[in-house]
C-alpha cells in the first residue's frame, strides 16, 4: 500500500495542531521535563543540607579507653566540651552490662560514636618529650562517627598546637620555623558525593522515563480518543489509507516523545552546570559527579534515544488503538509503565557493565549507553551494537502497529 | 447507484462462536432515492453500512458503488460516499472550518478547492457564525452542522447515514432530516438505517426490512402496509419478521 507524503503531513499538521492544544499533554510534554530535575535537585540538597545541620548539632558520645592517662587539662576540656559526651570504658560498661568484650563491636553496632584509645603513661611521656599516640576509631559509614572525629580533632588540635608552642618557647625559637606555608584545604563531606554519584545513576533512566511520559498522552488521545470521540469511522471511510494514518500519527507521538527527552537533556545540562554549584558550592561539581556533559554526549544521548522514541511510539499507538476507550487505554499504558521502570532502572545498579549481550536488550542498552555517555567512557562497539538493536526494533514495532491498523477486531473493539 | 450483492458477514464471538451479522443480503439504490434499512437495534444495519462504506471487509458478497467494486478499490469508493452517523464525533479542541478542511486534506482536494466549498457549505448550513470557534464550544446543533459539512465536502454522489438522528433532540434531528431530503433532490444516492419506524415512512423512497442479519422485505412504504394490511409499519415490520 503506498503512503502519500501530502497525506501524511495533512494528518500530521492537524494532529500536532490538535496535540498542542491539549493542557494535559502540554504538561507532559513541556512542563515535567523542565521542571522535573530542578526541582529533584532542590530537594535534594535542602535534604542533604538539614542532615547535616542536624548531625552537626547533636552531642557525640565518645568512650575513651585510659581516660585516667590524659594529662588534666586536656582530660576537663573533652569533658567540658558542649559538643561531646565523655565517658571512660569502664563506666560505660557499668551503664551497659550487656557491652560486648570486644568495645569495638559495640562501636560498629552504634552503641556510640567514636573510641578514643590512649596509650598507658601518655601524660608522662608527653612530659619527657616522648613520641607517643591516641588512637581514634570511628565507622566511616556513619556520618555521625565522622562528624564526633571532627569534633574531637578540634579539641586535640589546639591542645598539641599549644605543646608544640611551649616547648618551642623553652628552647627560645620562633613557632614560624615549623610552619613554612599554611595548608588550608575544605573538608567534601561524603554525603555531597554519595548523592552525585546517585544523580548520575538516575540520569539514563530519568530521560526514558520522559520520553516516555511525553508521547504517553498524545497516544492515548490519537488512537483511543478516535475511539471514544466517535471520529475513528469517520477516518476509516474517508480515501487516506490505514498506513497514512499509522504513519502520521507515529510522527506526532515521536515528536512529542523526543520532544521531552531533548527538554529534560537541556534542564539538566542547565541544573547540573548553574544550580548544583550553587547547592554545592565552589567545588569542581562536574568532577564530582563524574559527569561530562558537553555537545558531542548530548547529540550521542539524543542519537540512541531518537530510536527508542520510536519504539515507544508504536507500542503506545498499537495499545492505544486496541483499547475502548481513554481511560482503558491509560490502564494499558501503566502496565508498560511498569513493566519499562525495571530494565531503566539498570542505571542504578553499579554492578551491571555493558557488553554485547546488554547491548542487545532493548531500554537496558540505551540506559547504559546513557551512563557511560555521562561519565566520558563511550565505547563504540557498544553504542553501535546497541542503536542498530534499537533501529530494527523501532522498524519491527512500527510495521506490527501497521499491521495492527489493518485488522477490522482492533478497529471496531467497541 | 449502491448495488449490494449477496453481503455475507461474519464475526468469531467467544461466547456464541460464528456469528452471521449479515446474511446474503442483496438490494439496489438508485441516484436521487433514499432507501431505508429498517430494523432493531443488532438487526444488521450498521454492519451492511460498514460493508458499503468499506471499513469492513465482507465475508463473500460484493457490494458496488456507482460502478467501482468496494473490495478491489475500497481507496476509490470512499472518495465516491459521504458518511454520517449519529455519534460520529467531532475535534473539540479544532475549529469547524480547520476540521472540515482536514478533510478535504484526506479526500486529497487542494487548498482553493476546499475554500471554495466551506464558503458555500458554510452557507448553505447558516454556519459563519461559528466556523472559527472551537468545536467542543458548540451547542449540539451547531456540532450536527459540522458533522454534516465534514461528510460532504467532497460532494460524493452517494450518502451513507447509519442512524443518523440516534442520540440527537428535536432541532438538531430536523437539520438531519431536512440535509437527507436535500441530497435526495440533488439527485445523489441516499441510503439510511433507522429502527424509527416513523422516520422511515416520512423520508424514505423504499424501505427493506432487515432483521437478525436477512432482509424479510424490500419495497415503498405504502406497498409494505398494503401487502400486510396494517394501517403503520410497525405492525408491518411485527407482520412481516413473524414474531
Amino acid at each position: 500500500m503506498i503512503v502519500r507524503v501530502r497525506i501524511v503531513h495533512a494528518i500530521f499538521k492537524k494532529e500536532m495542531t490538535d496535540t498542542l492544544r491539549d493542557r494535559r499533554t502540554l504538561v507532559f510534554m513541556l512542563l515535567v521535563p523542565i521542571a522535573a530535575i530542578p526541582l529533584l535537585l532542590m530537594a535534594l540538597s535542602s535534604l542533604m543540607t538539614s542532615q547535616i545541620a542536624k548531625e552537626m548539632e547533636r552531642v557525640s558520645e565518645v568512650v575513651v579507653q585510659g581516660l585516667e592517662y590524659l594529662p588534666d587539662t586536656l582530660r576537663s576540656e573533652l569533658i567540658g566540651s558542649d559538643d561531646l559526651t565523655v565517658v571512660s570504658e569502664t563506666q560505660y560498661r557499668a551503664e551497659n552490662p550487656t557491652a560486648n568484650s570486644d568495645i569495638t563491636e559495640d562501636l560498629r553496632l552504634g552503641g556510640f560514636d567514636v573510641l578514643m584509645v590512649v596509650p598507658k603513661a601518655f601524660d608522662r611521656a608527653i612530659e619527657i618529650e616522648s613520641p607517643t599516640e591516641i588512637e581514634l576509631f570511628y565507622d566511616e559509614a556513619e556520618m555521625k562517627s565522622e562528624f564526633a572525629v571532627s569534633k574531637i580533632k578540634t579539641v586535640l588540635d589546639p591542645y598539641r598546637e599549644r605543646i608544640i608552642q611551649a616547648r618551642l618557647d623553652q628552647r627560645d625559637i620562633s613557632g614560624d620555623i615549623i610552619r613554612p606555608f599554611e595548608i588550608v584545604s575544605e573538608n567534601v563531606a561524603s554525603m555531597q558525593k554519595v548523592a552525585g554519584e546517585k544523580l548520575g545513576a538516575m540520569l539514563p533512566y530519568l530521560i526514558i522515563i520522559m520520553c516516555f511520559m511525553g508521547a504517553m498522552y498524545p497516544a492515548i488521545d490519537l488512537a483511543a480518543g478516535e475511539k471514544e470521540r466517535g471520529t475513528l469511522e469517520t477516518l476509516l471511510v474517508s480515501p487516506a489509507t490505514r498506513g497514512e494514518f499509522v504513519v502520521g500519527k507515529y510522527l506526532v507521538i515521536l515528536t512529542t516523545g523526543i520532544t521531552a527527552a531533548i527538554l529534560s537533556m537541556g534542564s539538566l545540562t542547565f541544573s547540573l552546570n548553574y544550580m548544583l554549584e550553587d547547592i554545592v558550592g565552589k567545588m569542581n561539581v562536574g568532577r564530582m559527579l563524574a559527569i561530562e556533559f558537553d555537545t558531542s554526549t548530548v547529540i550521542l544521548i539524543l542519537m540512541i534515544v531518537l530510536p527508542l522514541a520510536g519504539i515507544f511510539a508504536a507500542i503506545l499507538l498499537s495499545v492505544s488503538i486496541f483499547a475502548r476507550s481513554f481511560k482503558e487505554a491509560q490502564s494499558y499504558i501503566t502496565g508498560i509503565y511498569m513493566v519499562l521502570i525495571l530494565p531503566a532502572f539498570v542505571s542504578f545498579l553499579p554492578g551491571i557493565e555493558m557488553s554485547y549481550r546488554m547491548a542487545l536488550i532493548p531500554i537496558v542498552n540505551v540506559s547504559l549507553i546513557i551512563k557511560d555517555a555521562i561519565s566520558g567512557q563511550v565505547e563504540w562497539n557498544y553504542v553501535i551494537t546497541a542503536f542498530v538493536s534499537t533501529i530494527v526494533l523501532a522498524a519491527l514495532t512500527l510495521v506490527a502497529a501497521r499491521k495492527w491498523f489493518e485488522r477490522e477486531s482492533v478497529l471496531f473493539r467497541m | 447507484m449502491i448495488i449490494a450483492k449477496d453481503l455475507c458477514k461474519t464475526f468469531k464471538d467467544k461466547k456464541r462462536g460464528t456469528v452471521r451479522a449479515v446474511d446474503n443480503v442483496s438490494f439496489e439504490c438508485k441516484n436521487g432515492e433514499v432507501f431505508g434499512l429498517l430494523g432493531p437495534n443488532g438487526a444488521g444495519k450498521t454492519t451492511t453500512l460498514r460493508l458499503l462504506s468499506t471499513s469492513l471487509k465482507p465475508t463473500s458478497g460484493t457490494a458496488t458503488i456507482c460502478g467501482t467494486d468496494a473490495k478491489t478499490q475500497p481507496e476509490k469508493v470512499r472518495s465516491l460516499i459521504g458518511f454520517l452517523s449519529g455519534n460520529t464525533g467531532l475535534y473539540g479542541r479544532l475549529t469547524a472550518r480547520e476540521m472540515v478542511a482536514y478533510f478535504g486534506k484526506l479526500y486529497s482536494m487542494t487548498k482553493p478547492e476546499i475554500d471554495k466549498r466551506i464558503d458555500i457549505l458554510f452557507t448553505m448550513l447558516d454556519m459563519h457564525d461559528f466556523a472559527d470557534g472551537r468545536n467542543d464550544k458548540l451547542s449540539s446543533g451547531m456540532k450536527q452542522k459540522v458533522s454534516i459539512a465534514r461528510s460532504v465536502i467532497h460532494d460524493p454522489p452517494v450518502m451513507i447515514f447509519d442512524e443518523p438522528t440516534t442520540g440527537l433532540d428535536v432541532m438538531s434531528s430536523r437539520t438531519i432530516v431536512k440535509f437527507i431530503r436535500q441530497c435526495r433532490d440533488a439527485g445523489k444516492c441516499v441510503i439510511f438505517s433507522t429502527h424509527i419506524m416513523s422516520e422511515a415512512m416520512r423520508l424514505c423512497d423504499r424501505v427493506a426490512i432487515i432483521h437478525n442479519g436477512r432482509i424479510f422485505a424490500d419495497s415503498t412504504p405504502t406497498d409494505l402496509l398494503a401487502q400486510t394490511g396494517t394501517d403503520n409499519l410497525e405492525d408491518a415490520f411485527i407482520k412481516i419478521v413473524g414474531e
